[in-house]
């Protein structure tokens, strides 16, 4: 499964797209099969914008207690916020989503690695 | 302390007003995102995990409570309470908003602050000993040449897209609390047999992906002729210097590639053009600019005190953990009745280098009342009051324990450097604190620490060595090994006078597994050390053997 993420130009958020809109949530994030050709063609519509969102780019999800996560770590502290303050980002209203990503293994490099260092 | 005059005041002005125009028009869409990052980069802005970071400057890590309650409001205002000082005594918010940040830079401009020279590839900010002013060992005021590089440096026309950023430290006491031997240029303040005031320089220090310590070029500079001596050297740097790439552009891969010897033989020529080019007036400050600077560094406000005070003796004797904050936190001060404090960033389990609005309001509440209003960042990544009376140790004390900023631990175990790693920074590969809340929390008991004594551990996330661990007692590297979080350890490393770079222990560790094999080291190091041995004492003499062979026992 996929997801399409991005950072908000006006404040840095993390943010993921859902039916053409940008949302802050990753438990409201609209999710693709690997081989279905709307990933894409979201990534494409997403890159569009400019002025909304810098380097939208698709990450790999794993399960994770019956939901999904993002297969790797880097992405999965980008949903939910530094570890070494739980209390803030994302993670910090909770949920079965939160938790289901603070549980979740897996390991890869992250899909969307190269673009955040080039935009640094 | 060094006070903006009305042209530097006018150019924050000018700058924080250029830059308001940038934001609307990167917004506005006016600009695209690679056009606008290097307007953001030479405004301290980054765009990191989470959020937006702005990276604040404190020139030469000297600050006055004003400017400290600023940040503190902006950290309130702004962020989410706190801010993280920095391995270049610089200070970053990690949650900053674009749209926010020309208000933010208005606001430090009320207080002479900016953030010019914390990013790009330009002169940074340069680290100068925190004990300045206030320490007997120092040959002469470091403040006083910073100040100097700051107005030569800043906005130089020639200097501002250099093949990469580039890093000065000025140390002027033998003991080096700069790391000046790991910088691209580093200053050490020393007297000729004639008794003349100059510099060693060492060119061609770093860390980063190929660490170097950087070797001697000129073994004795005159003072007056700093600056003329620095634009050749950034000259050489600047025409020869890798712009093809940016893993071999700092001047140190010059530097090696040409020869310490073939470098300076072309610093000097080029010195000799720029004295030739410059004429009568010369190509350095004005001894009566230099002047005019130093006498903004003058002692004052100092009393005649007697070198004993019995307030600070009675309480020492009488609180232990006063006592205990006195042998780690308190320096001797070369003005009698007076110290140098040192004010702890690394509480046990909390995050090195943090510190909240309200820690900060509270320094600067104790610089104000019983520290002559003259606060210092550390590359170590905390502060310090360089000039507190004996008989005020006691209420200081009292104030900086009741905030969570006396943990007794300078220069021990639990006084670790930790970039900000993967928890915030984009281009990390590992996370870096909550191995060092690991690790201090494993050493949380201040007698086991004690008896344990100096041991720099430095933290980085990624090759890149925000976290200094190539000159860590103990250094920690976070890599990715297929997606997950390892760790790879050095040790022997030393960014002191006796600089060192550090010897790779053996293949890196699973995240779990780092403090426990931090644990292990000491352990060998206690079994092995002599009487007065360091850790990095005994490592040098024993080698790596006994450590590797401990913490990969279970692997044979």
């Amino acid at each position: 499964m996929k997801a399409l993420t991005a950072n908000r130009l006006s404040d840095g958020d993390v943010v993921f797209w859902k039916s053409g809109q940008w949302v802050e949530r990753f438990a409201d994030a609209e999710l693709w099969a690997d081989d279905d050709p709307d990933a894409a063609e979201a990534e494409a519509a997403g890159r569009s914008q400019p002025t909304v969102v810098i380097d939208a780019y698709l990450i790999d999800l794993v399960e994770s207690e019956g939901l999904w996560a993002p297969l790797s770590y880097r992405e999965r502290i980008r949903a939910l916020g530094p570890t070494n303050h739980l209390h803030h980002g994302k993670q910090a209203e909770g949920g079965a989503v939160v938790q289901a990503l603070q549980h979740a293994h897996g390991a890869a490099r992250s899909t969307g690695r190269v673009n955040l260092i080039k935009r640094k | 302390m060094y006070e903006y005059d009305s042209l530097d005041r006018q150019m924050l002005a000018d700058r924080s007003a250029e830059f308001r125009g940038q934001v609307a028009r990167r917004l506005a869409g006016e600009l695209s995102e690679d056009q606008f990052k290097t307007l953001r980069l030479m405004n301290g802005l980054y765009l990191q995990l989470h959020a937006y970071m702005l990276r604040v400057a404190v020139p030469y890590g000297s600050m006055n409570p004003a400017q400290l309650r600023k940040l503190a409001w902006i950290a309130r205002t702004y962020d989410k309470g706190y801010g993280h000082f920095t391995t270049r005594t610089n200070i970053q918010f990690h949650w900053i908003k674009l749209k926010d940040t020309p208000d933010i830079l208005d606001e430090l401009a009320k207080v002479d602050m900016h953030a010019i020279q914390t990013s790009g590839n330009c002169i940074r900010n340069t680290t100068t000993d925190p004990y300045a002013g206030a320490t007997a060992e120092e040959i002469d005021d470091p403040r006083v040449w910073a100040e100097a590089i700051r107005q030569w440096s800043t906005f130089h026309p020639e200097f501002s897209f250099l093949p990469r950023k580039f890093k000065i430290a000025v140390t002027g006491a033998p003991k080096d609390r700069t790391a000046a031997r790991v910088h691209d240029i580093g200053l050490v303040l020393k007297r000729d047999r004639a008794g003349a005031l100059g510099f060693e320089v060492i060119v061609g220090g770093g860390m980063g992906r190929t660490p170097y310590i950087g070797p001697t070029v000129r073994e004795f500079l005159p003072a007056n002729r700093l600056v003329s001596y620095l634009e050749a050297i950034l000259r050489v740097y600047n025409r020869h210097g890798r712009r093809d790439n940016i893993y071999k552009a700092r001047i140190k891969i010059l530097v090696s590639a040409l020869g310490v010897e073939e470098f300076g033989r072309q610093v000097e020529a080029e010195w000799e053009r720029i004295g030739q080019d410059a004429g009568e007036g010369g190509a350095d400050l004005p001894d009566t600019e230099l002047a005019r600077i130093r006498a903004a560094f003058a002692a004052t406000g100092f009393e005649t005190l007697p070198a004993r005070s019995e307030a600070f003796e009675t309480a020492r004797a009488g609180d232990p953990a006063f006592a205990r904050f006195v042998r780690n936190n308190v320096k001797p001060h070369k003005i009698p009745g007076y110290a140098i404090v040192e004010v702890s960033l690394k509480a046990i389990g909390e995050t090195p280098g943090d510190a909240t609005a309200e820690q900060m309001e509270v320094v600067a509440d104790v610089a104000e009342r019983y520290g002559l209003g003259d606060i210092r960042v550390t590359h170590e990544q905390n502060l310090v009051l360089p000039h507190v009376k004996l008989d005020d140790l006691p209420v200081v004390w009292a104030a900086l324990d009741a905030a969570g900023l006396a943990t007794p631990n300078i220069n021990l175990v639990s006084d670790i450097i930790a970039c900000p790693g993967l928890d915030y920074c984009a281009l990390a590969n590992a996370r870096a604190i909550p191995i060092a809340q690991h690790i201090a929390e494993t050493f949380a008991d201040p007698d086991r620490a004690e008896e344990v004594g100096e041991l720099k551990i430095k933290i980085s996330g990624c090759i890149n060595a925000c976290g200094h661990h190539h000159v860590g007692h103990i250094g920690i590297l976070g890599v990715d090994k297929k997606g997950e979080e390892f760790y790879q350890l050095t040790l022997g490393g030393s960014g002191a006078e006796d600089a060192s770079l550090g010897t790779i222990l053996g293949p890196a560790l699973p995240y779990d597994r780092v403090a426990g094999a931090v644990d292990t080291l000491v352990e060998v190091y206690l079994r092995e050390r002599k009487d007065g041995e360091r850790f990095l004492d005994t490592f040098r003499r024993t080698g790596v053997a006994p450590f590797k062979e401990a913490v990969y026992a279970d692997a044979h």
